[in-house]
Parts: structure tokens; sequence; C-alpha cells
């Protein structure tokens, strides 16, 4: 069990398997809102859905768009169960997780990318700023 | 206004804008002259539906609040070719806005539109290349806003925090263009040097020296650029830019994290990468207009299709807002283009539209709904390559026209 520590940006406790993204992220049009697919060309072999995961990327980039998006899986669904950002987060993504109440943990150590595996279960709690990986 | 005194509606708005500032420490709400809102989407499941509720029962808008884009021409639905139902459900935002006090500019240059907030002032702004304009051309005061621009727009308020405050606003890394100063002639140019800044700087505070001016057009296409490969709000341009002009220290006393050249190199690696298409054939689409034109752009293309004819086995897009078409109407280019053959289109673009595929496949339309499409604009081939499913061309606002009129690709 590793445990590391970052900040709480919204409040809440999730858990789930981990997608470990370790780039930045465009929430418009890096992944499919029908389906929470990730379809950036990087990854779109890997057959990887944001549904019910927890979602490890180093940082926001794109379209202001993005926050809608991640509305939209929300009301379809099929939004991630928590996420969790390297970088400082971003504050258009962070009003986006407000009203889907999707828990958001930032600022976490840089070798998390290293440590943890695409997979591993992942539990959160953004009131203590743990990231918790069990294996 | 929190104690709902205004209303449970303006409470809860408070509500969230406090528990947001709260999530960064800011210490107070601040005062917000203006607000650019994100115009709910008829793609979007839900989203219109949601202003529906909302408009009910909320005040109208306290501050001077104008919409980003939707889906479709809404004074002209017809000419995108949207499903008449998802054209119809995209219509009623229309009064709901009225309702709230909202302008329906539905665009992504409100700027173009003649919203340009005082230096220094504090804004609420969704459209990253908007806000990312807002922040380094005028010096205007705004984050990365969202959603909660519902909230800043009924209450006038906003956490003082990230680029509102003047002390976050120091570069961060030095830029050098390695190249003469004629270089950057072009819109393209200007766009794929933003989106090299981006890639590169991400988040931070890019400070670029050794250009001397700059045209609108080519700074709204830069920071679309930088937007676009990262998500970069806020950049000086040493002796251009208004928080960079002679004698200022952009970087308010600190190091530059890094200093950054590019050169022609970089620039060519950019087209390529953006150059999917196997065969100029392919190209079925061409799109000028991200983020939407100004007027001038408008009399520039109107002057390249002047007497010429689209080809039949192309749709030609040049997009724009409804006011800057407007204009273009009573100019006379407007006419000159669209007897070429080519669309002007106002509110929407590609990207924005139903031809995404998601929505395609909900409505049983082609996908891709386009096979190739070429652009001047990066922040456009990098979109439709994953939102619309097609191969891209990056090129010149001339190239592009020649494509337009049946021209081969050399």
């Amino acid at each position: 069990m590793e445990i590391v520590r970052g900040r709480k940006i919204v409040r809440g406790k999730a858990s789930g398997r981990l997608i470990l993204y370790p780039m930045s992220f465009s929430f418009l049009g890096d992944v499919d809102m029908n389906t929470s697919q990730i379809i950036s060309k990087e990854f779109i072999n890997q057959n990887l859905f944001l549904k019910e995961s927890i979602f490890l990327f180093t940082e926001t980039k794109g379209s202001s768009g993005g926050c809608v998006v991640l509305m939209t899986l929300v009301r379809k669904k099929i939004a991630p169960a928590g996420i969790i950002t390297i970088k400082a987060p971003d504050y258009n993504l962070t009003e986006g997780a407000i009203l889907a109440g999707i828990p958001f943990i930032s600022d976490v150590q840089v070798e998390f990318l290293t440590v943890a595996k695409m997979g591993d279960w992942i539990e959160m709690d953004t009131e203590t700023g743990r990231v918790i990986l069990k294996r | 206004m929190l104690g709902g005194s205004q209303g449970e509606i303006v409470a809860n708005a408070m509500d969230c804008l406090i528990q947001f500032g709260e999530a960064f420490g800011a210490e107070c709400l601040v005062d917000i002259q203006y607000c650019h809102y994100p115009a709910e989407m008829a793609i979007y499941e839900g989203s219109v539906e949601d202003l529906l509720v909302f408009a009910k029962s909320s005040p109208p808008v306290l501050v001077p609040t104008t919409t980003s884009t939707v889906c479709c021409d809404l004074q002209h639905p017809t000419v995108t070719g949207i499903p008449a139902e998802l054209a119809k459900k995209q219509a009623l935002v229309s009064s709901a806005y009225q309702k709230l006090g909202i302008l329906e500019t539905y665009t992504c240059t409100p700027q173009l539109n003649g919203f340009i907030p005082p230096f220094g002032s504090c804004i609420s702004s969704v459209e990253s290349s908007a806000i990312i304009y807002f922040n380094s051309v005028l010096g205007a005061r705004t984050n990365r806003g969202g959603l909660f621009t519902r909230y800043s727009a009924i209450t006038g308020k906003y956490p003082l925090m990230g680029y509102l405050l003047p002390r976050n606003r120091a570069g961060t890394h030095l830029v050098h263009l390695e190249e003469d100063s004629g270089f950057l002639e072009s819109y393209l140019k200007w766009n794929i040097f933003g989106y090299l800044i981006g890639e590169k700087v991400g988040s931070e505070v890019p400070v670029i020296k050794g250009i001397h001016s700059a045209r609108q057009e080519h700074l709204i296409g830069f920071g679309a650029g930088m937007a676009t490969s990262g998500s970069v709000t806020l950049y000086h341009i040493e002796g251009v830019t208004p928080e960079a002009h002679s004698g200022m220290d952009s970087f308010m006393g600190k190091k530059p994290k890094e200093s950054i050249v590019f050169d022609r190199s970089d620039f060519e690696r950019i087209i390529q990468s953006f150059t999917t298409i196997k065969k100029e054939d392919d190209i079925d689409f061409v799109t000028l207009g991200c983020p939407h034109y100004n007027l001038e752009q408008l009399r520039y293309t109107a002057s390249l299709l002047e007497g010429k004819k689209i080809s039949s086995n192309r749709r030609v897009w040049i997009c724009t807002s409804r006011m800057v078409r407007a204009m273009a109407e009573i100019s006379g280019f407007v006419k000159t283009i669209e007897a070429s053959g080519a669309k002007v289109i106002a509110d929407t673009c590609p990207v924005e539209s139903h031809m995404r595929k998601s929505t395609c496949r909900d409505y049983g339309l082609t996908v891709p709904n386009i096979r190739a499409m070429a652009s001047d604009s990066i922040k456009m081939t990098r979109y439709v390559r994953d939102l619309i499913g097609c191969e891209t061309a990056l090129v010149s606002t001339e190239r592009a026209i020649e494509i337009a009129i049946g021209d081969r690709l050399s």
C-alpha cells in the first residue's frame, strides 16, 4: 500500500481503478462524451473509459468547454469517480467538478506517476488529501 | 446575498462562488464588470433543459453578459445542415437569455463586438481564446472560467484569486523567435507560434521578446493556439501588450524558469503533424474563422474569392459572429463571398456543430461527417481531428481559398 498526499480541491471520497494519463488532458477532444472512452491519438487503442475510474493526469489543457464535457459525462452517468492532477488545478475544471460533485485532489507528487500503474485500485479522501494505492 | 435576501438562486450562486474561492484560498469576492457566458449547447445532453429551468426562477444578470457559441446559426438554421429537431432545441435558449438579460452574441470573439473591458478590471469569462485575449491584450483580469460564469453574472462577483491578483501575472518563461521580423507575416504562422509556446509552457505565463507589433487578428489566432496546446491564460509580448510596455519588468523581479527559442523548423514540424491527408482530393471541407473572423478578415477573404467559384465537391464555411456578419453585409463582403458558393456562418463553427461524431451517431448522420478539412486555424484542425474524426490540412488562408476553388495541394 502506498500513500501520497495532495491538495483538496473538491470535497468527497472516491475509489476506483486508476487511469493513468501521464500528460496534459483536454476534456474537449480527448474523450468521447457518449462513451467516456479516451480518444486522444496517444491513447485511442488502449480501450480506456473514464466511467467510474480514478483519473490521474498531469494538468488540464485546451478549451474552456472542458467543464461542460465533464458535466455531460455526469448527466450520462459515465463520469470518472475521482480526479487527481499532478500540477495545480485548473479553475475551469474545478468549476465542473464542484457542480458534478466529483472529488478532486491536485498537486500530488510527480513520482506518483511512476509508482502507480494503470488499473491499480485507488482510494482518495479529499479531507485528508490522501491518495491510497492498493495492490 | 448569501443569506437569501435576494432569493434562493442568488444565495446558492454565492455559496458556490465562496466554496470555489475557498478551494483556492481566495480572501474575498470582488465586483466584476463583465461576463462572457458559456451558451448552453443542444449537443450536450441536458444542457438546454438546465438553462430553461434556471431562467424560470433566476433574477436577471447584474453585469453586461455576452454568450459564447452554440451548435447552429440560429438566424439561418438550415444553412449548416443541422437536423431540424436539434436546431429547434437549440433555438429555445434565445428567450431564456432574453429573460435573463444576457446578450445574444453567440461568439468566441466577443471583443470584436465591442466588449472590451477596461485595463485592470475584473471579469469572468469562458472561451479559452477570448480569456487569453482579455488578459494579455486588454489587461483585464480573468481566470479560465466555466460553468460558474452563470453565478458570477447574477451576483456580479468572483473570488479574488488566480489572475485577478497582480502578483500572479508575472512572466515565468522567456520566449524568443529566432527568425527575422518579417517571418510572422501570416495568420497561420501566429497560430502555430502560439501552439508551440503552449506546448512548452503548459499553464504558465510566457513573455515573448523580439516582436514589435501585431495585428488584432494575429493576436487572436496566437492566443487560441496557446490555449489549445496548453492552458495558457496570460502572456506578455514586450513592447506590445499593456503589462509589458517598455521599461516594465514582465517578470516582476523574478528570474525566468526557462528560456525557449523557436525557429522555422519548429513551424514546419507543426504543419506536418497537423497535415494528415493522404491526397489533396480528399479535402471536402474548408473552414476559416476559428476563432470567429473579424471584419478585416472577411474583407480579405472576400477579396480572394471575388469572381471565383467554389469547387462543387467542397463545402466552405467562413465563421464569424452575427454582429460582424451584419457589418460585413453592409460592406458587401458577404455578398461577394456567398456569390462564390462559400457560406458565411454565424453563431457556430464545425467543431461546435452537429458534425461531431457523437451527435452524428445520435441523429443517424454519416460518421465522419467530413472526410478531410483544410483550415488556417490550428485550434480547428486540432479539435476536428478527434471530435469530427476527419483528416486535416493546416494551410495558410490563401492556400485554403485555393483549395476551396479546386486547386491541388502542391
